[in-house]
């Protein structure tokens, strides 16, 4: 008899991926969350998992190293947080909840046991919402529901070092707290599943919990998922987006296959644990070697008692949600478009950023409201897009935070140059150049005071020449087309072939005039002077 | 107790050590430390200056080894000094040595330990057991060559070598001497006791560490004794309440035994202290729950002993057969090794919501037990006492007398269930973590104790008790 054998699992994922309506997908998330504390969860030790690279085993106690006879003494301020993260999620928040051990052994596990919740997690219930408006899923609307939260102390590193046949142990992540966030199964595309990692980590970073970044491991994605209804696989070891994306990419083929081949009940038979390894799922684990973990409740640690009131005092203390404030901005009197409303609520990555999301939220709606007593509500769409544009980007460019900024530019200040801008008292080139200029100095530490404006305008004579000599921009007009060396530009600006060319020499003029003169009337001159009738 | 009888006993700890394998380490600065304090006019004030003490080998040293006498933590260094040890040192007290102990503190007989068996002082020649697991700090109080010793009980291991060495061994209620720094066995029984001869010593060390501390979450803090204060009893009664459990009086106990403890009562009831017989019947789930509770607790604190950090580490291999770590942790002695294998199939999923929290429901209706025949209130459970309950109960401290070493190991008592059932009498107050002392009913060469029992918090009571007998 002719056999043939196939090998699952050794299969690239093909360019074009498509879920295929006879094969259903359904996905549920595990998302493991480092929380920001100053100290660890159960000592006083620093937590700073990423001091790592340079001193590994500095931020250690006793405790975080196993040392006999030390006990672990829980950090209230992870229960703050994980109390924030819960009510912003719906969850509801266990009074009474408690610790458990989890038992393995592993280098980087100094305990012998992981202190988690087992028995009676901190949260249970819960959801977030996916939109197409705000998160761009397919579908109109999604409810991911989340079937509990629970704290937990994360893992030292191991470092392996195959060459020399030996791993090295880092205990710095030892002890650090972390949030473990379970959904329900409610995923069945991958949009949904990106949108929501993202929408997951604008939240703990929005809340002030976490850095919420994949790329360090302060958060950690791990997805279930079955096809059709077959046994439940789990992924893991996914250290990004990508290869989040990937994965599911490709292990929903490898079931699909298995399906298609008849083979469900020798291969998907049984629940299973698979890593990947950057092109293909692998097995770690399966039912025959799951680990029995032996939970016990930990016989040292209290139960966390917290009263309602103390809830209800997170939960008044919570900042406006993101997609509530995004929907604000998008709305009367804002009015602005998506992308912009995005752009002042998430937080893209949780560092590198010249602002917290907070402050710039706060920056952009005060300067609107003084800029809209200056100027009007009318022409908003200006003071917006310099915030965006004029002011993130000039940043950005000197690295400078915006809490130093908004010292020598505070809302009034940057609402009143947008409002002379805006008046035409001076140019919009003047504009960019006084900006520039004040956050340069404010880089190099000359200017510390809010900025005199109009001081500086004098100063640099940028102030728009109001009534504009008519002879005067004649000359200067003429001066400019008697430079110009090929007459064929100025034949095309007058047919109106060449129109792009009048903007060339508006540009002269400008440069001419410092900017101090619109250029809209050197091109009416120019216009005038060429014959351009168009 | 003065300058010069300290160095005198100082001087006999060799011979006694040689006799009776009572310490696993020597402090060899101790004459010298004594006579800085007696120099130092101001400390001479200290509550326990010119005492000697000792210390169980699971209690962490900053200057001597804690091993816990066990190979596994052969020559380890603890890098910080337990906070009872900083206690002791700053009242006064000099430390002679660290004391033996059956391994981890798990044994009844002070026999399993990696530095061999302590012998009991009071059959010099004879090679008996002292009982355990705090054999070494019995024996050296027994020796006389400390004024008192540390020792820890889980579920017997103060007051059973205090009966088979006829000296005072108390438990005070769980909570009331910080933990840290003492190395756990199963640390929701784990109580850290005192040994002496004298009561008054007993009293003295007691209120030295009598105190909240913040590094040992199950300490009782500073509000819990507040509120304990308040239901204390103002006035320490002259005529006691005594209840005697139904259930502490099984059939197959010595008669020698009995006739002591008859005395006692004898002797108690002649002072005008009534006595009531009473009825606990969740005792007999005693042992049961025990067995499920402390070996689970065992398997789960001792799976750090792993040798990447500290201990012994075995010399070429991590793991056997896939399983990490194996090579090292056969280092452990076989009680040790028995006690893990049972914890862990205690805690296994295979049994549905696994024993362990099955036990855990039991222990809190004996505790509820234990409240319903108490005067006192509970300030722990919230029990409000019973209005026509007892103030303490007493019991005998061990079902047998000690045997030799040589019929220890090779009887009866070699085999587990045996020698678990030895602690029948002790683990009741260890599930509900009440006061207890153990005392001795005479001087004689058949040590025989008897335990006083107190409500929780009601430590007083039950130390004030023992002058009426001892």
């Amino acid at each position: 008899m002719l056999r043939f054998t196939r090998k699952y699992g050794f299969k690239a994922v093909q360019e074009e991926f498509s879920l295929l309506s006879e094969y259903k997908l359904k996905c549920g998330l595990e998302i493991h969350t480092q929380l920001n504390t100053k100290n660890k969860l159960f000592s006083h030790s620093t937590n700073d998992p990423f001091a790592s690279a340079n001193v590994p085993n500095h931020h250690t106690s006793f405790f975080d190293v196993s040392i006999p006879g030390t006990q672990p003494k829980l950090n209230l301020e992870a229960i703050l947080f994980a109390t924030r993260l819960a009510v912003a999620l719906d969850s509801e928040v266990n009074l009474s909840s408690q610790f458990d051990r989890k038992h393995y052994f592993y280098g980087d596990q100094p305990l012998g046991f992981q202190i988690t919740q087992h028995y009676s997690p901190f949260a249970k219930g819960g959801s977030m919402e996916l939109t197409n408006i705000i998160d761009s899923i397919d579908q109109d609307r999604l409810q991911i529901d989340i079937l509990q939260l629970q704290i937990e102390q994360d893992t030292g590193k191991s470092v392996y070092r195959d060459a020399e046949q030996m791993s090295l142990i880092d205990l710095n992540r030892s002890n650090v707290p972390l949030i473990e966030m379970v959904t329900l199964p409610n995923f069945y595309d991958l949009k949904q599943i990106r949108s929501f990692i993202k929408k997951y980590q604008n939240l703990v970073r929005h809340l002030g919990i976490s850095t919420g970044d994949l790329e360090t491991g302060a958060m950690r994605v791990d997805v279930n998922m079955s096809v059709n209804d077959n046994c439940r696989v789990e992924l893991k070891n996914l250290p990004n987006t990508s290869s989040i994306m990937s994965a599911v990419k490709f292990e929903y083929e490898r079931q699909v296959d298995i399906i298609r081949h008849g083979l469900t009940s020798s291969l998907l038979a049984e629940p299973e644990t698979r890593g990947w390894n950057g092109a293909a799922t692998v097995k770690l684990r399966s039912k025959e070697t799951t680990i029995d973990y032996r939970y016990m409740p930990d016989a040292e640690l209290p139960l966390v008692h917290l009263s309602k009131e103390a809830v209800a005092g997170v939960r008044a203390s919570l900042p406006k949600l993101p997609d509530k404030t995004i929907k604000n901005l998008m709305a009367e009197p804002y009015n602005l478009p998506l992308k912009d409303a995005k752009i002042l609520t998430i937080n893209a990555s949780g560092h590198e950023q010249q602002y917290t999301q907070k402050e710039l939220l706060d920056f952009y709606l005060e300067s609107f409201k003084l800029y809209v007593k200056q100027a009007g509500q009318k022409s908003s769409k200006l003071l917006t897009n310099w915030t965006i544009h004029e002011l993130l980007g000039n940043l950005n460019r000197l690295n400078l935070p915006l809490h130093q900024a908004i010292k020598v530019l505070p809302p009034h200040k940057f609402a009143e140059l947008i409002a002379l801008i805006q008046q035409e008292k001076i140019s919009n080139a003047s504009g960019k150049l006084l900006l520039f200029h004040i956050l340069e100095q404010t880089k190099d530490s000359q200017i510390t005071q809010p900025v005199d404006l109009e001081a500086i305008i004098e100063e640099f004579g940028l102030s728009a020449v109001k009534s504009v000599d008519h002879e005067e921009l004649m000359r200067m007009c003429s001066e400019i087309l008697s430079s110009v060396t090929d007459p064929k530009m100025l034949s095309g600006i007058t047919s109106g072939k060449k129109k792009n060319s009048l903007k060339f020499l508006v540009g002269q003029g400008m440069r001419l005039s410092q900017g101090r003169v619109k250029p809209k009337l050197f091109e009416d001159t120019f216009k005038k002077l060429l014959n351009a009738n168009w | 107790m003065s300058l010069k009888n300290a160095i005198s006993r100082l001087g006999r700890v060799p011979a006694v050590q040689k006799q009776f394998n009572v310490f696993t380490s020597l402090n060899h600065n101790a004459e010298e430390e004594l006579k800085k304090n007696d120099l130092n006019g101001q400390e001479a004030a200290r509550p326990l200056n010119n005492l000697l003490c000792a210390i169980k080998d699971n209690i962490a040293t900053k200057e001597l080894p804690t091993t816990c006498a066990s190979k596994i933590l052969e020559d380890y260094m603890s890098p910080y000094d337990a906070t009872l040890v900083k206690l002791l040192k700053a009242a006064g007290a000099v430390n002679v040595g660290k004391t033996n102990l059956d391994e981890f503190g798990m044994g009844s007989g002070g026999t399993k330990s990696h530095f061999g068996p302590t012998k009991n002082p009071l059959f010099p020649g004879k090679d008996m057991i002292v009982g355990g697991s705090s054999s070494g700090s019995a024996a050296a109080v027994a020796a006389d060559v400390v004024d008192f010793a540390l020792g820890t009980d889980t579920g017997g291991s103060v007051r059973l070598p205090a009966s088979y060495t006829s000296i005072l061994g108390f438990k005070p209620s769980y909570g009331r001497i910080s933990r840290h720094g003492v190395i756990a066995y199963a640390q929701s029984f784990d109580t850290v006791g005192i040994m002496s001869k004298e009561i008054s010593t007993i009293q003295k060390v007691f209120k030295v560490l009598d105190k909240s501390d913040p590094k040992d979450p199950t300490c009782l803090d500073e509000s819990s004794r507040a509120k304990l204060q308040t239901i204390l009893p103002q006035e320490q009664r002259s005529k006691l309440r005594i209840g005697i459990p139904r259930e502490f009086t099984p059939s197959g106990i010595p008669a020698s035994s009995v006739k002591k403890f008859l005395s006692i009562v004898e002797q108690l009831a002649a002072q005008g202290h009534q006595f009531f017989p009473i009825s606990l019947s969740d005792i007999k789930h005693s042992l049961p729950i025990y067995y499920t509770l402390a070996p689970a607790e065992a398997a789960s604190n001792l799976a750090r002993y792993d040798g990447v950090r500290y201990g012994v580490r075995d010399s070429k291999y991590d793991s056997h057969n896939d399983v990490l770590f194996a090579p090292t942790r056969e280092n452990f002695g076989e009680e040790v090794k028995t006690r893990i294998v049972l914890g862990n199939y205690n805690l296994s999923s295979e049994f549905y919501n696994n024993h362990y929290i099955k036990a855990q429901k039991l222990r809190v209706e004996l505790i509820d037990e234990f409240d319903s025949i108490f005067a006192l209130p509970n300030i722990l459970t919230g029990s409000k006492g019973n209005e026509n309950g007892v103030d303490v109960l007493l019991s005998l401290s061990a079902i047998s007398e000690p045997t030799s070493i040589s019929e220890y190991e090779t009887g009866d008592s070699r085999n587990p269930i045996n020698s678990y059932v030895n602690d029948i009498f002790t683990t009741p107050m260890s599930l509900a973590g009440l006061p207890t002392i153990s005392v001795p009913t005479g001087h004689s060469g058949e040590p025989v104790g008897v335990q006083i029992v107190g409500q929780y918090g009601d430590d007083d009571t039950v130390l004030n008790a023992v002058k009426d007998i001892w």
